[in-house]
């Protein structure tokens, strides 16, 4: 009888029958939490609304640090090529990592050796892969020199010293090594569809693309949610491979919020109005990341 | 897996072991800098982080017998960032390396910064120091820098490549120019700038020809904010910077001054304007063929300066044994202090005690000295007599000059807008 009847009992008061020593240890992580990570970026909250150089006591001047912010035209240069980075980088890698994923898929032979090859660049540090990228792009670099080979000379230029390109130069780099990640995010996901669906629809005379459009695609939108918080996250906090590479040079032409903030805190020491960037750069985070949650847990529920 | 070696009451107890031990140690740590620091051991906080001046400063430190002193080997990026912090904490490093010029007065008006002027007076370790050394360590009418060492800038080249071209080294603008299209027209890039990564070059030559045209005095006063940046002056200087353009490598708007330096080594380009330093890029078997000249005179009547950044050391006023940091500051600032330095850390730089015996120097050191000797006026460099956050101003203004000479108006006015931001704040 008893026995029967504790289990439901002990759920109602699920609460309540946690040990309170429970309860204490819990606290302890609880404090490291609020004191090494809250409370830091509470702090810096407080002193985007200030000028502090460091010294002394910060001076209380409001939102004078966002008002100036939007009238710098290096900032709204940095946020929109935030933008152009989001979704250059966003959607190149997703795609080639998608593609290169349903590409290597199907078990072959050697298949082993291309997956790793496609990977191997993540395990480089960012600040090495703008190293090797730097080196490629030299004025007598490889790529200059693959374009004279094939008679390209007229598309030969600085790719990191000339404002056009410079942006989209680093954004290639950073593709070459976030493609392999995305890809092998993208093989876990495959490998948890069901291939007797695909083996069904073909049988049902589904082609190529409409088996991966309505019988993969929708397998896949567990995965979808990973490697879109992933590819913002990564996205917004893109630093080191432009400062390994142009330092957000020439004049300013691939400079990011983060690379601009960097600058302005560490640099120049302004660090009210780096802080003003950085609660910029947690806000659009912030935005990105709940508007997808929001959307996705919706679906789940539908 | 059934007899797992780490029980989790093994862990968490590890956990709490590890815990205590850095307690203890914080506390052995905390009794060591209130008690023990203050009163023997000297810090001294150094920037020097290229492993040969690291290394020299650690064998010149090693050589001071009166306290013990410990030497802190910052990156020099982390330095800069961090040097208000240092000054500001409650225990601060006794001695730290830096420059002389603005950036030390800025320290020195915070009050951040121990009066050295007894060692400038008497027998003091700096009273030999040259006038002009005396006042560029000076702020509010007391010395607050000890300089030891400094090094010059000049135009360098290859002399055996000179000879190839039939070319001499001109004195004049007129003849500078000649100089660049003979070598142009040899299929060579005259001027190798790196301005890539490294963008604070390009001020070299704004610098030198604002010296030049204007003079020591205007280009203080325009880097303190007293003049215009798109005033005539600055125009004047930017007419003949526009006439150098079509001689600098367009390549080195990808490199750093290191890569600059490589065209020069191998005659793939005529000339680099740099600071000595270039001596330690250049592969030692070009080093005997290196030579440099002055920039050439541009207007006879404006006296002739140069520039010389100078570099040392100054003390925390925080410091807790102002004694003993006068005295590491003497050691350090005394000819066989610096003769050592120089040597081991084999730069090209030199000393700033007039004591210090200057003949077994290279011959192009020597020459370095005789240029500052017969210079009227020394400047730094543009960061060192600003800011770096005015030279982050230059180095946008001036990288995007190089790429569109066309539009300096334009260039130079939104240069003039974000100088004022700079100084102003």
């Amino acid at each position: 009888m008893t026995s029967v009847a504790a289990p439901p009992r002990r759920r109602r008061t699920g609460l309540r029958a946690v040990p309170k020593v429970i309860w204490f240890f819990l606290l302890i992580p609880a404090a490291v939490e609020v004191g090494m990570v809250f409370w830091p970026a509470v702090n810096s909250f407080y002193l985007s609304l200030t000028e502090w150089n460091g010294l002394g006591a910060a001076q209380p001047v409001g939102l004078d640090n966002f008002k100036n912010l939007f009238s710098d035209e290096i900032f709204r240069g940095a946020l929109w090529n935030n933008v152009i980075w989001a979704v250059g980088f966003g959607g190149l890698s997703v795609v080639g990592g998608l593609a290169l994923a349903v590409a290597l898929n199907r078990p072959r032979r050697g298949v082993g050796l291309y997956r790793s090859a496609i990977y191997l660049p993540m395990v480089f540090s960012l600040a090495v892969t703008g190293l090797f990228w730097r080196v490629q792009y030299q004025p007598d670099g490889t790529i200059n020199t693959l374009l004279g080979a094939i008679g390209l000379e007229s598309v030969e230029r600085q790719w990191l010293a000339d404002p056009d390109t410079a942006l989209y130069a680093v954004l290639i780099a950073a593709v070459w090594r976030q493609v392999g990640y995305v890809m092998v995010l993208y093989l876990a996901g495959l490998k948890s569809t069901d291939p007797t669906l695909d083996d069904a629809s073909a049988v049902d005379g589904a082609g190529a693309w409409q088996r991966f459009r309505f019988v993969t695609w929708p397998q896949l939108r567990g995965v979808n949610t990973v490697v879109f918080a992933v590819t913002v996250i990564d996205s917004l906090r893109t630093f080191d491979i432009v400062w390994a590479m142009t330092q957000g040079g020439p004049y300013h032409s691939s400079e990011l919020l983060s690379t601009y903030m960097f600058q302005q805190g560490f640099t120049f020491l302004n660090l009210g109005y780096a802080s003003a960037i950085a609660v910029v750069i947690f806000v659009l985070a912030l935005i990105f990341i709940i508007t997808y949650l929001v959307r996705a847990t919706k679906e789940e529920i539908a | 897996m059934s007899s797992a070696p780490f029980s989790r009451r093994g862990f968490l107890a590890g956990i709490g072991g590890i815990g205590a031990a850095s307690l203890l140690g914080a506390c052995a740590t905390g009794s060591d800098d209130s008690a023990g620091a203050a009163s023997s051991t000297l810090t001294l906080q150094s920037s020097l982080s290229d492993p040969d001046p690291k290394a020299a400063l650690t064998k010149v430190v090693e050589g001071y017998g009166k306290t013990p002193v410990t030497l802190n080997t910052i990156a020099i990026e982390t330095f800069r960032a961090q040097l208000p912090t240092y000054l500001n904490s409650g225990n601060p490093p006794d001695v730290l390396t830096w420059y002389a010029g603005s950036v030390a007065r800025d320290y020195a008006s915070k009050g951040f910064l121990l009066d050295v002027s007894d060692l400038w007076t008497g027998s003091g370790a700096c009273a030999n120091f040259s006038p002009a050394l005396k006042e560029l360590s000076t702020a509010d009418g007391k010395q607050i820098f000890v300089p030891t060492n400094y090094y010059w800038w000049g135009v360098f080249y290859r002399k055996s490549a000179f000879q190839e071209w039939g070319v001499q080294v001109p004195t004049t603008w007129d003849e500078f120019i000649a100089v660049c299209k003979t070598i142009k027209s040899k299929g060579v890039a005259p001027i190798s700038m790196g301005t890539g990564s490294t963008p604070w070059v390009a001020s070299g030559w704004f610098d030198y020809l604002n010296l030049r045209i204007n003079g020591a005095e205007f280009h203080r006063e325009l880097l303190a904010g007293k003049h215009s940046f798109d005033g005539p002056e600055v125009k004047t200087v930017m007419d003949h910077y526009r006439q150098l353009v079509e001689y600098i490598d367009p390549k080195g708007r990808s490199y750093s001054w290191q890569d600059a330096v490589t065209p020069l080594t191998s005659k793939k380009a005529g000339m680099n304007l740099i600071g000595a330093f270039i001596t330690s890029g250049v592969p030692s078997d070009a080093v005997d063929d290196l030579d440099f000249f002055r920039v050439p005179i541009i207007d006879p009547s404006v006296p002739v300066a140069e520039e010389a950044p100078t570099d040392g050391y100054f003390a925390s006023a925080k410091s807790k044994n102002t004694a003993g940091a006068k005295e590491l500051l003497s050691y350090l600032a005394s000819a066989p202090a610096q003769q050592q330095f120089i040597q081991l850390a084999k730069s090209s730089n030199l000393p700033t005690s007039q004591a210090v015996d200057t003949s077994t120097f290279a011959p192009l050191v020597q020459k370095g000295i005789k240029l500052l000797n017969e210079s009227k006026a020394i400047t730094q460099f543009f960061n060192r007599d600003s800011s770096d956050e005015l030279q982050t101003t230059a180095d946008t203004a001036l990288t995007k000059f190089l790429d569109k000479p066309g539009d300096v108006n334009k260039i130079l006015a939104e240069w003039q807008e974000s100088a004022k931001k700079v100084l102003g704040s």
